[in-house]
């Protein structure tokens, strides 16, 4: 047995090799470079350095505030979004479900940075189509770019686009494993198709709806491509900065590796604690 | 309670025909089992009557009311699901009271309703418990009280036994039986196994391939089947069949000759027709109208091959001596030593080569 063990050992070899040096290894050297000052040569050990500097640096929480912003309207109303998408795939009424199945699930695959110039496109002052629908109603323009509050929108409404048919392709799943005969008997019971979705679909679907938003906490919590490609890098000066392009700012661009680390830590730390707190408030009560 | 009316009732999926025409009368308080093979469309007949169906022809009325195109739930129905359909998550309690609840029933009501739904079927000391905590058998019972607590007019049961061990098998059709006398209600109720068919019924309804075989009591379907399939489904071990043709006719009746076997003759009093002689035609006996020898019209000459012993009755699988299978039922204490024995025959059914009974 023991034997099989490490055979079965030597195969794993070259994944676990590979896994230890891009993964396991800039893990834990971020956590260590978080406690070093890495703008003077060489790096010093220095624990106040960056995490102290985070605790009063109006930046970082430009860019927290921002993110919950976007977490917390975000993630319901696109977990809504899906939940009444999945409803509408499950409907037997539906015709062509697999196009339409296909077509939610589209925007995931389509290149991050297309989908970010067609939503630049769509959203243009001028020539954009939205702002062409919005007058045709007899809405003013929004300047989309230029103005915090449209910026953040359009932040989360692209992104709500981008995972929207995603997290209702999975509700969909869960939907179609609760057995046909339980709305049967529900049907003969009396009780309202609408009363069905929310005493019987809804908590059956529970564990299911915690999972995409556990995904969805963890993807918006680390949130990049639509602020950095659709506001350029969290403008309209830094209104749309979140989490993740700090971490890119600091790091990346100026070179501040011990900062973007701690950011990096902050960031891992906050949507850990945010799910933990939602599995905590959705379990299973005896 | 209600009476029950089919008349030439249709189903059809597609260009694919289910049930074919199916008419019946329902009495009020009765108790009829739809019986027959699986896929012959007892669920979906009864389905239909629920209105979780809909009907591709005919009319089908509950209480004297046409409810062709009446909602399930306006029907006065309730239904007992072959995989129990309890709500998962929801205790004993809510699933026996959900439908109330939703339906703003006065709560007292519903308390008194839920209770005496938990005491008939002994099911009160599980009321907090979650459908997964339960055994199958207390699964089924929650599931029956589920129906009982609607007050129906009629009950349905879709196969309600056949998840459950032997032995509970049998204690829940007793059980079902007894709920039945309780209740006064009518109930229709579906199986493709001809015991609880035989045990249960008032009246049996036997379906094969979407057709009605025959309508009837258990001992009329059992002492006088119309046709070949019924004879065959109904009774356990089944009827015998051995291959014969008509040789002529005397005072008595007709005059068959077993094949294959010399001088094998019986004697059949027909009134209704008068087969041609030559004509083929097909001998049903049951295995416990099998005599000893010189106790019937003729005698037959088997091999044994296999005796089964139940104590009682004992079961002789045998063949004549041209081959054809027979089962023969004999008390423990004449079961026979020797390979071979001689029986006579001294009930039979006679049938036309299309299956139909002659008489
Ligand atoms: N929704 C459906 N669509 C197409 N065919 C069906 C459907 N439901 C049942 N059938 C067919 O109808 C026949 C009868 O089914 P059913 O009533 O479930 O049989 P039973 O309950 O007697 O086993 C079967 O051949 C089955 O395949
Ligand atoms: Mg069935």
């Amino acid at each position: 047995m023991r034997n099989r063990n490490a055979t079965a050992y030597r195969f794993l070899t070259p994944y676990l090799l590979i896994f230890a040096i891009f993964w396991v290894w800039p893990i834990i050297s971020s956590f260590i470079i978080s406690f070093q000052a890495t703008r003077t040569v060489p790096w010093r050990f220095a624990p106040s350095f960056n995490w102290g500097r985070l605790i009063g640096d109006p930046a970082f929480f430009n860019a927290l505030k921002n993110t919950l912003l976007i977490l917390v309207i975000q993630v319901p109303v696109m977990i809504a979004l899906a939940m009444v998408m999945a409803v509408l795939l499950n409907s037997p009424l539906l015709k062509a479900r697999g196009l339409y199945r296909f077509a939610f699930f589209a925007p995931v695959v389509v290149g991050e940075v297309a989908y970010s110039a067609v939503f630049r496109l769509m959203f243009s002052l001028d020539f954009g189509i939205v702002n062409k629908l919005l007058n045709s109603i007899g809405l003013p323009k929004i300047d989309w770019f230029s103005n915090v509050t449209p910026a953040m929108a359009l932040i989360m409404i692209a992104v709500t686009w981008r995972w929207a048919g995603y997290n209702a392709i999975i509700l969909l799943a869960g939907m179609q494993s609760i057995p046909e005969d339980v709305y049967e008997a529900a049907t003969l019971d009396r009780v309202s198709k609408l009363k069905q979705f929310f005493y019987i679909t809804l908590p059956l679907l529970k564990p299911v709806i915690v999972f995409c938003l556990v995904l969805s906490i963890i993807g918006t919590m680390q949130l990049f491509t639509e602020p950095f490609l659709i506001t350029e890098r969290g403008g309209p000066g830094g209104g749309t900065e979140t989490l993740g392009l700090l971490l890119y700012r600091q790091g990346f661009r100026s070179l501040n590796f011990g900062y973007a680390s701690a950011v990096a830590y902050t960031m891992a730390g906050l949507a850990i604690a945010i799910t933990l707190l939602q599995l905590w408030l959705t379990r299973e009560k005896q | 309670m209600a009476t029950v009316t089919l008349s030439n009732v249709v189903k059809r999926f597609g260009a694919f025909t289910v049930v074919h025409g199916a008419s019946m009368d329902i009495k009020d308080g009765e108790f009829v089992v739809f019986v027959g093979p699986s896929g012959c469309g007892k669920s979906t007949l009864l389905r239909m009557v629920a209105g979780l169906e809909d009907i591709s022809g005919g009319d089908i009325a509950i209480g004297g009311k046409l409810v062709n195109d009446v909602e399930p739930a306006e029907r006065g129905i309730a239904m007992v699901f072959q995989s129990y359909a309890l709500y998962p998550h929801m205790s004993v309690e809510q699933n026996l009271s959900f439908g109330l609840r939703m339906t703003g029933n006065p709560k007292a009501d519903t308390d008194r309703r839920v209770k005496r739904a938990a005491e008939i079927l002994r099911i009160s000391e599980l009321m907090e418990r979650r459908p997964k905590k339960l055994s199958g058998g207390q699964r089924q019972r929650v599931a029956i009280g589920r129906a009982i607590v609607r007050e129906p007019q009629v009950f349905l049961f879709d196969e309600p036994l056949s998840n459950l061990d032997a032995e509970l098998r049998v204690q829940m059709r007793v059980e079902i039986s007894r709920l039945h006398k309780e209740l006064g209600a009518t109930m229709i109720y579906v199986t493709h196994d001809q015991t609880e068919a035989m045990t249960l019924a008032d009246r049996i309804v036997v379906l094969r391939a979407g057709h009605i075989e025959q309508i009837g009591r258990p001992l009329d379907l059992y002492d006088n089947p119309d046709n070949l399939f019924v004879a065959g489904f109904v009774g356990s071990p089944k009827m015998n069949f051995i291959k014969a043709h008509i040789v002529g006719q005397d005072a008595r009746g007709v005059v068959v000759e077993l094949a294959g076997q010399d001088n094998a003759r019986i004697v059949q009093p027909l009134t209704d027709v008068t087969p041609e002689v030559g004509s083929k035609v097909i001998v049903g006996v049951r295995p416990e109208h099998f005599g000893g020898a010189g106790e019937g019209d003729t005698d037959l000459v088997v091999a044994i091959d296999v005796i089964e012993h139940l104590g009682g009755t004992s079961f002789l699988y045998a063949r004549t001596k041209n081959g054809e299978d027979v089962v023969i039922q004999r008390d423990a204490a004449k079961v026979p030593t020797t390979s071979e024995i001689t029986v006579s025959i001294r009930k039979s059914y006679l049938f036309d080569e299309k299956g139909l009974r002659l008489r």
